[in-house]
């Protein structure tokens, strides 16, 4: 017994040291992971703000045709870099076609058209503009924005001539007091739920993606460059070799998984205010079934795996194979993500994969149901049971030590 | 183990791939402190016998057996093993793949170090233990999988064509060591298929012909019993049926394989019989 626990270690610290010492490695299990949200949350929000500064910037050239002009237009619009060309004129088509202004548009000579026609105490008008133009674009929001202005007023004007009090028509519905205040879920359990969200997620499609590289390199890969034949020959029985195997490839994994929530982590704690993530209210018994359903799905994803990279005759096969099967876990987990956990029924605890992102949403809210954590352990210990069986099953088989090569 | 005592029995070994039959009644025995050739052409079946006598494979029927008649599977501590690929991890250092293959068997670090040591020197390759074999040239990974299969001290050394594709001085250091190892009393099979280097090195020499012995005797045995000149000729007068695969059933391909090979035929231009000429 504890010649065999020595020999899965001596074979999984193998694997980890060799696998580690592969800078691309370094870069697709710990750089990639740890960088990914923070580049998506914090890099790409700055990038985006500092564009949308550029055009708030931006000096636009509006031309404005009108049968009536509102004199508080120039105010309005002098309040940013627009450059305003007025034009009388009087309107016989509809307002939105282009007409003549079209190849001004397009050339770019103008930014955008306001046209504005004043008939029977209604304010028509439309916007002539070029949707694939930024410049186009923030000559129309500007313009949108002065408009909303100006019709909030003549509204208000208009209630006012009424006899009517302003503020009482236009918002006769208001919330009092403290939004926040009268929600009864505690701090702790809407940090649950905010965390729900994405760490099913993120576990089961980064615990799939993260072992396809190990899982291929040390069965389909060892077996191309010849050194399966070698390891096969030793005292080791083929089972040894698995559970080193796998435990090689769960370390590599689980490191990857922890990194990349650490980065999602910090970059939603650093994008948002400090309150708006806190610390999930879980009890300890919640905490272990967490980690008890992560490493229940760990088994089987990976073992399935090592088996399917194993029964492949070369990396390029496993690749091919490996590669599109993500599909079987990102379809659970999107679908997951709207199942309502509110009286939800008790099969969906037996389903492989939708039962561990399941049970890990709800154990995220800290609700702890018997009924369900029996379903999915149970169900859970026989597919890991099931994948770990073919696994070793496909590491059994004497065709593996033949190579390509 | 007395020198004279059988180590090694391989009796009516029979070994099947599906439908095809690679060994068929191979039965031999290798005494202690012998070395032994298996000597045949590509596909004759020395690699497959090479594994079963290691334990990879198990025999379809028949039994390898070692020592006092345990399957071989069950005795694989006792054996060291070369495989044709080498099979040696290049992100690792030399001595890292020796000490990762030796704490598998169980054997301590130190006195793996010791015997690689011993054996280093007569490789020439103490140098090289400390550097990772990724730009290893062809002879240095042979030298690091033979330290590799010395290191824990097996009773039989398997050896899968050792000094296939290494130049004239590499080639000689692994026989050198092959003949260290014989005066040290160590048992050796060594698989090759060339015959000046198996009359060298070998006591004795197995000739496999298509899955099958065709004659098991020393050098000199061999040249007698075929009234040849040479070992050259002996071999060519024992080996003389055509290479082919043998097929369980007698067919030549399966069913299924007849069939997919009949829907994906290869066209060529001209059948084998036609000449260019003909179809002008």
């Amino acid at each position: 017994m504890n010649k065999s626990v020595n020999r899965v270690k001596t074979i999984a610290k193998k694997e980890v040291v060799e696998f580690v010492r592969d800078w691309r490695t370094i870069v697709a299990i710990i750089i990639i992971p740890i960088l990914m949200f923070p580049v998506l949350f914090i890099v790409f929000p700055i990038l985006l703000e500092s564009e949308a500064a550029e055009l708030d910037a931006k000096n636009v050239t509006i031309e404005i045709q009108y049968n009536q002009y509102p004199e508080e237009f120039t105010r309005l619009f002098n309040q940013t870099s627009t450059s305003l060309l007025l034009v009388n004129t009087t309107f016989n088509h509809s307002l939105s076609e282009p007409l003549e202004d079209l190849n001004r548009i397009r050339n770019m000579e103008l930014d955008a058209i306001l046209r504005l026609n004043y008939s029977d105490e209604i304010w028509f008008y439309s916007i002539i503009h070029l949707s694939t133009s930024e410049s186009s674009t923030e000559a129309k929001t500007r313009i949108i924005g002065v408009l909303n202005y100006f019709e909030s007023n003549i509204t208000a004007q208009r209630i006012a001539d009424g006899g009517l009090d302003v503020n009482s028509t236009l918002d006769p519905l208001r919330w009092d007091g403290d939004v926040g205040r009268a929600d009864v879920a505690t701090d702790g359990e809407q940090a649950g739920l905010i965390l729900s969200l994405f760490i099913p997620l993120v576990l089961a499609i980064w615990t799939f993606s993260s072992a396809i590289q190990p899982s291929i390199d040390m069965t389909a890969g060892e077996r191309e460059r010849g050194t399966l034949e070698a390891l096969l020959g030793l005292p080791c029985t083929r089972n040894e070799l698995l559970m080193g195997k796998w435990l090689g490839v769960a370390t590599i994994t689980s490191i990857g998984v922890l990194l990349q929530i650490v980065g999602l982590l910090f970059a939603i704690g650093y994008l948002a205010s400090s309150d708006f993530i806190g610390i999930p209210d879980l009890s300890v018994t919640a905490i272990i079934l967490i980690i008890l359903s992560i490493m229940l799905f760990a088994v089987m994803v990976v073992a399935l795996e090592l088996a399917l990279a194993m029964r492949s005759h070369s990396v390029k096969e496993a690749g091919s194979i490996l590669g599109p099967a993500i599909i079987l876990i990102i379809f659970p987990a999107l679908f997951t993500q709207v199942i309502n956990l509110d009286g939800i029924e008790s099969f969906w605890f037996g389903i492989p994969v939708i039962n561990i992102l399941l049970a890990l949403r709800e154990l995220l809210l800290d609700r702890v149901i018997t009924e369900h954590i029996v379903i999915w352990m149970v169900s859970s210990v026989i597919y890991a049971t099931l994948a770990a069986y073919y696994a070793a099953k496909q590491f059994k088989r004497e065709d593996i030590v033949t190579t390509l090569s | 183990m007395s020198r004279s005592s059988t180590l090694l029995k391989v009796s009516n070994v029979r070994k099947n791939f599906a439908e095809v039959v690679a060994l068929d009644g191979v039965t031999f025995e290798i005494k202690s402190g012998e070395v032994v050739g298996l000597v045949g052409s590509n596909g004759a079946g020395k690699t497959t016998l090479l594994r079963l006598m290691s334990g990879v494979y198990r025999p379809s029927a028949g039994t390898v057996t070692l020592g006092d008649d345990t399957p071989v599977h069950l005795m694989r501590d006792s054996l060291g093993v070369v495989p044709e690929s080498t099979g040696l991890y290049s992100r690792l250092t030399a001595w890292e793949n020796i000490r990762y293959h030796s704490r598998l068997y169980g054997v301590k670090d130190k006195i793996a170090w010791k015997r690689t040591l011993k054996f280093a020197q007569s490789l020439d390759m103490e140098e090289n233990l400390s550097r990772y074999t990724k730009g290893f040239s062809r002879g240095m990974r042979q030298k690091t999988a033979l330290l590799r299969a010395l290191a824990h001290g097996p009773s039989v050394l398997l050896l899968d064509e050792p000094t296939a594709g290494l130049d004239i001085t590499s080639a000689r250091t692994v026989r050198s060591l092959v003949n260290q190892i014989k005066q040290e009393g160590g048992t050796v099979v060594y698989s090759t298929h060339q015959l000046f280097e198996a009359q060298q090195v070998c006591d004795r020499i197995i000739i496999i012909h298509n899955g099958v012995v065709k004659a098991n005797g020393s050098p000199s045995e061999l040249i007698n019993t075929t009234g040849s000149d040479s070992l050259e000729d002996a071999y060519v007068a024992l080996t003389q049926e055509k290479a082919r695969m043998r097929y369980e059933d007698g067919k030549t391909e399966s069913t299924i394989t007849r069939f997919w090979h009949r829907l994906f035929r290869p066209k060529t231009p001209y059948s084998l019989n036609s000449g260019v000429d003909s179809d002008e």
